[in-house]
């Protein structure tokens, strides 16, 4: 099975951030909105801090 | 059509009062921890318990699928005790995995990680939903 280590990272904030949205919003724009927001900062921060540890070696 | 969302509102309110009652209170937070979403549509709020039914389950499905592992509920360890715990938040898709013989999960494996942190993940998501439904029934919401 190959699975891309960035992909589950994205399904994971995607699935993370409808669940959180409908939880904190009541109405369907609202949701989206939310919803959209906490996936972009997610997956930018998620993004960012990768690249902040590649020049550490494991 | 006016008419139709005041009757809504109105049931919808009738259930929550009643809901507060803790007979009551206590079938919502079973229900919604036995299926992720049905505590919110048993309290009428039908398109949160739609979204929590179908996103919950399939997080926990792409955690087998990623060969995660279900934790026994070992006092020795403290981490996999509370992994366990988490893991036996989601309810029903976690007897139907255990009964299938489903989440044995691959060490080995290069997603088994991410396998055990959708599933755990999944069971904590379904704690929140099981406390805004408890939210709801007791008219806070």
């Amino acid at each position: 099975m190959t699975a891309s280590h960035f992909l589950i990272m994205v399904l994971f904030a995607l699935l993370v951030s409808i669940v959180f949205a409908t939880l904190m919003r009541d109405t369907a724009r609202e949701q989206v909105r939310t919803g959209l927001a906490m996936f972009g900062g997610f997956v930018a921060v998620a993004y960012g801090l990768g690249w902040l540890m590649y020049p550490f070696p494991l | 059509m006016i008419g139709i969302r005041v009757a809504t509102k109105s049931t919808t309110a009738e259930r929550t009062k009643s809901a507060a009652e803790p007979g009551a209170l206590a079938v919502v937070c079973l229900l919604a921890w036995l299926l992720p979403g049905a505590g919110h549509l048993w309290l009428g709020r039908r398109q949160k318990g739609i979204i929590f039914l179908l996103v919950i389950p399939f997080m926990f499905l792409v955690g087998l699928w990623l060969q995660g592992r279900l934790f026994p509920l070992a006092m020795s360890e403290p981490l996999v005790f509370l992994g366990a715990l988490a893991d036996r938040a989601i309810g029903t898709p976690y007897m139907l995995a255990r009964m299938l013989d489903a989440g044995n999960g691959t060490v080995i494996a290069v997603t088994y990680e991410y396998g055990n942190t959708f599933l755990m993940t999944a069971g904590l998501l379904n704690a929140l939903v099981i406390l805004d439904a408890f939210d709801i029934a007791m008219g806070r919401k």
